[in-house]
């Protein structure tokens, strides 16, 4: 037992690690913190699934039935609801923490590229699971998504047909929406994920300190070096425990919303996306292809080109060394930038999309 | 291991040990609430799961309702709202964040029947049917296009209205039209003194009809009043504080209408204003002169001047295209037609009323805030203005006339009561089709005489008179219904309203009399049973059974129900003794006392009567 648990350990972590990459502020935690979230996504949304009805006639009365009949129904419900959220919101500043340290430098550019790959499953997976309790929000905010991708050219309507297998919000789309949360994302997060880890155990560890360039075993290196067991796995069953424990907490307090059932005919006004599009909703409020496709689609793609464009190798580890304070100020006014969009289109923006000085 | 100065992460790991475990604790304490069993109602045509009954006990509900609305398949939720999900008490009855129908008010209860109960209503639903009724009275969907719902047909074309009236009276009309008319149903706009002279400008420009030219000599008043008293025109109009509600109050009507119009508009109404419920009376030009004379002479203020006679005064035309604007942007033409044509609408459509939520409706600027939707109804048909905001523009919405906060009530009812499509019966006009309506020639005669202004066919027609045709031929003989069309006597001497004089001539009154006894049947009185009867036994039962309480026969009794003279030629046997076998059902006023006597005694008691020697109104020989 011992070995087959040491050696699944051991596969993901190095025997031996770099004192400094135990440090907090070397990561945050944040991708440790991520992962966390994606297990306990997975136990409660195996849960959920038992009971489950993927049909519009009994998805929204199997969220009534979680919530009162249902034994541990309504806190897992709500465990799997914030963590959801949480999970995109860690996953975002675990990518701005790997940006400022120059984590996504030679020789980890593969690793950024899958780990952009990740944040983009993790937005899929968080949005199909959206529609699933199939309440009014789920279902207006989905047809904003939906009506989003319709945007691109050319392929728009197509794209949109594709995934929903309909012309609109219906039981064809929310199967497809039950098959990719359920089974095809998951898949291919975990997969992913598992070249993620093992890249970061191949590519010589974190990102940590002036050392972060050189390769662990080269022998200056290898005599400061510590176990993982127990100094890493420890502080990481500790950071387990207290991310479960404060999840678990807010699902105790809040109860995640369900609004009624959802109406084709009742079209909420302003009916708004997930948060966490909410930011190119604004900017699709402008202009629907550069606003709705070509900034968040350029985005992406610049993210994924970057490591191939800076290949700078200065100042790798640090928050924020004098080499790449350009290159950290222009991220960080894209990040602004989001940030703000996102907060005008949660707050500010009334119905008809209409500017609200009061937080609506 | 782990490092001596480490320890704090020993702490840390405690401690979250410790919390995970204290709040799975609280997740199973929470639990607690959790019942063991579940009882519930699925009711899947209406989208019902209800579980109520872990704490209510259907068996205890009060009344009878359940006798009709069985739980299992109605459940509970449909009549008293709340979560019927829920399994505590809080979530079940209470508003919260995820569930926005707590249990219902009263009122809101009233309307969870009606929005059923579409068609007729039940007699608790007393309220939401009057509310029904007024939807319809007061012409609200001329504003409130509401599917299934007609336009109201019963406000004048306003083209011509300078042959008809002066500036000065419409000045006052459009101010108040009560103060000319207080039992008129057109409601008031709070207009401003310069929409008014636009709106006066506007209307008076608009030429009618041409209209006939008045003979050159005068009528004579005296013999007009007598004409106007034989043709009944009271049935419909009121005088001097007396008569019918049906057109309008010609008390002071000399003073305002020119006796060109008079003239034109009693030889031919319908080619004036092609959609007047106004019947074709075939009166002689000398009738319709002397009657013009009457009204233009008499029918005038006791002190000589008009009301509006200080608001006289020259009109601007100019300002007839803003009037054209204002008239477009108030909605008249939602009631008013304008040579025929209606274009604009000023309210929101009524579609689903029932559907919102009272919380999402405006809140007034002045006065409580509703709790339910008729409430805020009500305090919308009260108040219109209640909810105007200053630096917003004016509500468009007109104060309608005479309605109390109850009435007002009852209307929010029958709107709140309104759901999804497909439109409820109530709200559509039903025209008769088919067999009950006449075509080709009677279908003339039926719509120049307006037959259903007064009288109810099938579900279309008015209320006027207490007679509807509907099943009438099956109560009337045919020589006496052809008599009396030709010239009505008065069978129902209590009443006001009475028949008409309209000059219907003998071949006319055949043809109606013939569509009336060959398509108005009452398969009821059909199929009662005649036979031979005793006449002397029959009228020993009159006197016994207190006939007389009610009916008058050869002068003796009280005027309560129809005179008995002549009932032996004007109704059908089979139908008299239907009245004693079946009583109020088929009786036109719905209130004949239910007679208990065997077939025997009731054939009695119709010998009697039919042996009747017809009285000396019948006798006259008409």
């Amino acid at each position: 037992m011992r070995a087959v648990l040491s050696s699944l350990v051991l596969h993901v972590h190095a025997p031996k690690v770099r004192p400094a990459s135990l440090r907090l502020r070397a990561t945050w935690a944040l991708g440790l913190i991520s992962v966390v979230l994606l297990g306990l996504l997975t136990m409660t949304g195996i849960y959920l699934m038992f009971y489950y009805f993927p049909h519009p006639d009994a998805a929204w009365r199997s969220m009534k039935d979680l919530a009162f009949v249902v034994p541990f129904g309504r806190v897992t419900r709500n465990l799997h609801r914030w963590t959801a959220h949480g999970m995109v919101a860690l996953v975002t500043l675990h990518m701005i923490r790997v940006y400022l340290t120059g984590g996504y430098k030679r020789p980890r550019e593969a690793n950024w590229v899958a780990g952009v790959a990740l944040g983009v499953l993790t937005l899929a997976l968080s949005f199909t699971g959206y529609l699933l309790p199939w309440d009014q929000l789920a279902y207006w905010a989905v047809t904003v998504g939906a009506n989003m991708a319709a945007a691109v050219p050319w392929l728009g309507q197509p794209l949109r047909l594709l995934l929903l297998g309909d012309m609109s919000v219906g039981e064809a789309a929310l199967l497809r929406f039950y098959v990719l949360h359920c089974v095809v994302l998951p898949v291919a997060i975990f997969g992913l994920l598992a070249f993620h880890l093992f890249r970061v155990r191949k590519d010589g560890g974190l990102v940590v300190g002036q050392h972060a360039a050189a390769q662990i075993g080269t022998t200056t290196e290898s005599s400061k070096l510590i176990p993982a067991w127990p100094h890493l796995i420890y502080r990481e069953l500790v950071v387990a425990g207290l991310t479960t424990a404060a999840f678990l907490a807010l699902a105790l307090l809040l109860d995640a919303p369900l609004e009624p059932q959802a109406d084709p005919t009742r079209t909420p006004n302003p009916a708004k996306a997930p948060w966490y599009f909410l930011g190119i909703q604004e900017l699709a409020h402008s202009s629907a292809f550069w606003g709705g496709v070509f900034v968040p689609a350029a985005t992406v793609l610049g993210l994924m080109v970057l490591p191939y464009l800076d290949t700078s190798e200065q100042g790798l580890g640090l928050y924020y060394p004098r080499q790449r304070r350009v290159a950290i100020h222009i991220f960080l006014a894209g990040v602004a930038f989001f940030v703000g969009v996102t907060v005008i289109g949660t707050w500010f923006r009334g119905p008809a999309w209409q500017w609200m000085w009061w937080p609506y | 291991m782990i490092p001596r100065h480490e320890a704090w992460l020993h702490w840390l790991f405690a401690g979250s040990m410790v919390a995970l475990v204290a709040l799975v604790g609280l997740a199973m304490w929470q639990e607690r609430e959790r019942p063991a069993q579940v009882a519930q109602r699925v009711i899947a045509p209406l989208g019902v799961v209800d579980r109520c009954e872990l704490c209510h006990d259907a068996d205890q509900h009060p009344g009878k309702i359940l006798d009709s609305h069985p739980p299992d398949r109605f459940g509970c939720t449909p009549c008293h709202g709340g979560q019927g999900y829920a399994t505590t008490r809080k979530a079940a009855h209470d508003r919260s964040p995820d569930w926005q129908q707590p249990l219902k008010t009263p009122s809101e209860r009233l309307v969870a029947c009606a929005s059923c109960h579409q068609g007729s209503s039940p007699p608790e639903q007393a309220d939401v049917a009057a509310g029904r009724q007024a939807f319809a009275r007061l012409g609200c969907a001329g504003c409130h296009p509401t599917t299934g719902a007609a336009r109201p047909d019963f406000a004048p074309d306003l083209s011509g209205l300078s042959d008809q009236v002066t500036p000065g009276w419409l000045r006052m009309w459009l101010q108040t039209p009560q103060k000319l008319d207080p039992r008129h149903r057109m409601p008031t706009f709070a207009l401003q003194t310069d929409q008014i002279e636009a709106l006066v400008a506007m209307l008076l420009e608009r030429a009618g009809p041409k209209l006939l030219a008045l003979p050159a000599h005068s009528g004579d008043a005296d013999r007009g009043q007598q004409a106007v008293a034989q043709l009944r025109c009271a049935t419909c109009h009121r005088i001097d504080g007396r008569g019918g509600n049906v057109g309008p109050d010609l008390s002071i009507a000399g003073s305002k209408l020119p006796a060109a119009w008079l003239y034109s508009w009693l030889m031919d109404a319908r080619r004036l204003r092609p959609a007047t419920p106004m019947p074709k009376f075939c009166i002689a030009e000398e009738q319709a002169i002397d009657i013009v004379a009457y009204i233009r002479e008499q029918c005038v203020p006791d002190s000589g001047t008009t009301p509006w006679q200080e608001r006289e005064g020259p009109v601007e035309p100019a300002l007839a295209e803003k009037g054209r604007q204002l008239f477009g942007e108030l909605g008249c033409s939602g009631c008013h037609p304008l040579a025929g044509k209606r274009a604009e609408v000023a309210g929101i459509t009524l579609d689903n009323f029932g559907e919102r939520r009272v919380e999402d409706l405006p809140v007034p600027t002045r006065g409580p805030v509703a709790a339910d939707l008729a409430a805020w109804v009500a305090q919308k048909v009260l108040k219109p203005d209640a909810f105007d905001r200053p630096g917003q523009p004016r509500t468009r919405m007109p104060l309608l006339p005479d309605v109390s906060p109850k009435l007002a009530w009852q209307l929010g009812l029958a709107v709140a009561s309104l759901r999804a499509p497909p439109p409820p019966p109530w709200l559509r006009q039903d025209t008769p089709a088919g067999p009950a309506m006449p075509n080709g020639k009677t279908a003339e005669i039926v719509e120049r005489f307006q037959c259903l202004t007064c009288h109810q066919l099938g579900k279309a027609g008015g209320e006027v008179a207490r007679v509807p045709l509907t099943g009438v031929g099956s109560r009337l003989q045919g020589p006496w219904l052809e008599r009396f069309l030709q010239s009505p006597v008065t069978v129902r001497m209590n009443q006001g309203e009475r028949m008409p004089v309209f000059g219907i001539t003998a071949p006319e009154a055949q043809r109606l009399v013939h569509w009336l006894q060959s398509t108005q049947a009452d398969a009821r009185i059909e199929a009662v049973q005649t036979g031979q009867g005793d006449a002397q036994r029959g009228k020993w039962l009159y006197d016994k059974l207190f006939c007389d309480a009610c009916h008058v026969l050869g002068g003796q009794g009280r005027m309560e129900g129809p005179n008995l003279d002549d009932v032996g030629q004007r109704l059908q046997p089979q139908y008299i003794q239907a009245i004693f076998e079946l009583g109020a059902d088929v009786v036109p006023e719905g209130r004949h006392p239910r007679v208990r006597i065997e077939a025997a005694s009731a054939r009695d008691l119709t010998a009697y009567l039919l042996a009747l020697p017809a009285a000396a109104t019948a006798a006259q020989g008409l």
